[in-house]
């Protein structure tokens, strides 16, 4: 069992310093390791840094850099809960103004990319600063088809990443997300998800995010879509779940001042038709559990879908948001058991996969398309509150 | 109801059996008569003697009832106060009934409860039951019996329809195009066993149920199995003649033989 505090206390009692800003970095290969202190020496002073990590330090050819070694995790990605509770507490420990989260891979993310995240922390401009990324069109397809829509209807945050695994925040910030993420360590899940953004919303702090550009993500351990869908979108559903009381109320959106960097594009074409032959397989087998979770319309909707050619494959705006939805008040009241209910999810979402690759294919700006699912999201709020707080049983 | 029993009593013991018809002169509203009460008597009896054991059936229901009412109402406290669903979910976070930990243990007390009250009025009907009739007595142990056998094809209907589910999805999933097949042959294999178990717990068919089963049983595999490897031919296929055909030695510069271009495929697309 991981516990919470993995740096001991005679560890802490021999190592304690100040630091302006505490780095916890992720487990990672040692020339991943390397390249963050090399990265972090060119833009920030040694005497500010204390970087704690799991990774054997020796032999770095940044020795000027203090080090301190915490309990490793097996949470690889994304960041886990425990990480969370052992950065904090290396934090306070070190009487750190600021931390730093780096996740796997964060090598590739420039030495300004660090000081911007930084700096919008120390400055005191934001509690929580997240990166924004410029990924392909091809990838963080999951974040661009539930993660972020959802979060930007119901927590009116207009973060791209949600469930970024690189972040800077206050102490404040640091604290309050450590008692989350302590309850999860508490109940023997220390590699469950933390959902910083909702958390900052639902406790009134400030979110900046920061332009950092491109970034190799680190890819989950087991590649399968239907292990990794299921954990992340059960997370986010669970996260919602907690927080009803907060996203029923109505909240308008902060308009967006800044513009990010425009996403890479794909290297050649993608073949669509395994998904658009997955959705339909899964339209003539799934009806039964699809219709005790979707309300008839979504149902009527999927139906003149499953008849479409793959060319002009396209999941409509606000059909993907209500079946979102539907699935979401479904996994509230337990209407199927959630394992089934997120199985069941995985071929609608790559559905929405080939539609979005479509439309991308047809020389419309991903990110305008995103946008747009996440605007039908919005509109679609008032839908997720009532059926929230009256689910009637129509197909029961 | 000790009044009505009272009367009941009362009437049978001032009750005086006919004589016996010896004269052939007596009218014939007279012999209707006399049967009719003669069967109205054998009746009060048979109530009279069944009527304990319907009042202890009665009475022990009832009393085990509110016997699981207070023990449901003392577990639902007693759990949250020592905060067990908190606990239960350290263990098992992927806690899926719709109920809570505590509420399932304190309905299963409570109609734990109902059902021993059951048993011990039944114990009770055929203890205080004494007429000798042969019919009824055999049919009591079976009261039991059935009891089982309902909670035994509950379980089996649950455990068919979450199988049934968890093989379709995961079939859906695969991208296997017998995918429904698949989940109503498990389903059905669930329900023929969960029937077998039945009727040998109500100790109905003897062999010939243990022999259909086997038959039916050994039917489903095989259509099941003939299934998936008639589906998966080519598959199989594929995949031995992967193994049987040799690797070349030499791989030609790429030049030699230009890489087509392939577009991306499904498994190319990082979804996150």
């Amino acid at each position: 069992m991981a516990t919470a505090n993995t740096v001991t206390n005679d560890q802490g009692a021999a190592t304690a310093v100040r630091a302006e800003l505490l780095i916890f970095v992720a487990p990672m290969p040692p020339e991943q390791l390397e390249s963050i202190l090399g990265n972090l020496a060119a833009e920030f002073r040694a005497e500010d840094l204390l970087v704690a990590t799991a990774n054997d330090p020796t032999g770095t050819a940044h020795p000027e850099i203090r080090v301190m070694p915490v309990q490793p995790t097996n949470a690889v990605w994304p960041i886990a809960a425990v990480d969370f509770v052992n950065a904090v507490h290396a934090a306070k420990e070190n009487e750190a103004k600021a931390v730093l989260l780096l996740g796997p891979g964060a090598d590739s993310l420039s030495p300004a990319a660090l000081r911007a995240l930084v700096n919008s922390v120390s400055e005191s401009k934001s509690d929580l600063a997240v990166p924004h990324y410029s990924l392909p069109v091809n990838a963080g397809l999951v974040n661009s088809a539930i993660i972020y829509p959802l979060t930007r209807a119901l927590f009116a945050s207009r973060v791209r990443y949600p469930l970024s695994i690189d972040m800077a925040m206050s102490l404040r910030m640091a604290e309050r997300l450590a008692g989350t993420a302590q309850k999860f360590v508490n109940q023997n899940q220390p590699d469950a998800i933390v959902w910083p953004v909702s958390e900052a919303m639902v406790a009134g702090l400030s979110i900046d995010e920061v332009d950092v550009g491109t970034r190799d993500l680190p890819q989950p351990a087991e590649p399968n879509i239907n292990a990794i869908l299921s954990l992340v979108t059960g997370s986010l559903f669970a996260d919602i779940e907690a927080k009803a009381a907060f996203w029923q109320r109505p909240r308008r959106l902060l308009p967006e001042h800044r513009s990010f960097s425009p996403m890479p594009a794909a290297d050649g074409a993608v073949d669509i038709a395994p998904m658009v032959d997955s959705f339909r397989l899964a339209f003539t087998n799934l009806q039964e559990i699809w219709g005790l979770v979707l309300a008839p319309v979504s149902l009527l909707g999927l139906k003149r879908l499953s008849v479409v050619e793959p060319a002009a494959f396209r999941m409509p705006e606000t059909l993907w948001a209500r079946v979102v939805f539907d699935f979401l008040v479904a996994y509230r009241l337990r209407t199927i058991n959630r394992g089934h209910l997120m199985g069941a999810l995985i071929p609608l979402y790559l559905a929405w996969v080939a539609g979005h690759l479509n439309v991308v294919g047809s020389g419309t700006d991903a990110e305008i398309h995103v946008e747009a699912v996440a605007a039908a999201f919005e509109s679609e709020k008032q839908y997720i509150v009532s059926r929230w707080r009256w689910p009637d049983r129509f197909n029961s | 109801m000790e009044r009505l029993i009272g009367m009941m009593l009362q009437t049978v013991q001032n009750y005086n059996p006919p004589p016996p018809i010896t004269n052939n002169s007596v009218p014939l509203w007279t012999h209707i008569s006399d049967a009719l009460q003669q069967s109205v008597y054998r009746v009060l009896s048979l109530f009279i003697a069944v009527l304990p054991g319907i009042l202890a059936v009665f009475v022990a229901l009832t009393l085990f009832t509110l016997i699981g009412m207070g023990m449901s109402l003392l577990l639902r406290r007693g759990l949250a106060f020592v905060k067990f669903d908190e606990r239960l979910n350290r263990g098992n976070p992927e806690w899926t009934p719709s109920s809570s930990p505590t509420m399932l243990i304190a309905r299963g007390a409570f109609w734990g409860c109902v059902l021993l009250g059951l048993v011990i009025g039944v114990s009770a009907f055929d203890a205080s039951y004494s007429t000798g009739t042969p019919l009824p007595i055999s049919l009591l142990p079976y009261l039991t019996k059935v009891v089982g056998a309902i909670l035994v094809m509950i379980a089996g209907t649950v455990i068919a329809r979450f199988l049934a589910r968890s093989v379709l999805i995961g079939a859906v999933n695969a991208q296997l195009q017998y995918a429904r097949f698949l989940s109503l042959g498990v389903k059905w294999l669930v329900l023929v066993l969960t029937a077998a178990m039945v009727l040998d717990h109500l100790e109905v068919g003897g062999k010939i149920v243990e022999l259909a089963f086997g038959i039916l049983f050994g039917g489903i595999v095989l259509t099941l199995a003939l299934a998936v490897g008639l589906g998966s031919r080519d598959l199989v296929s594929r995949s031995l003649e992967g193994r049987a055909e040799p690797r070349p030695e030499r791989v030609p510069p790429p030049e030699v033989v230009p890489k087509p271009v392939e577009p991306i495929r499904h498994e190319t697309i990082r979804h996150f």
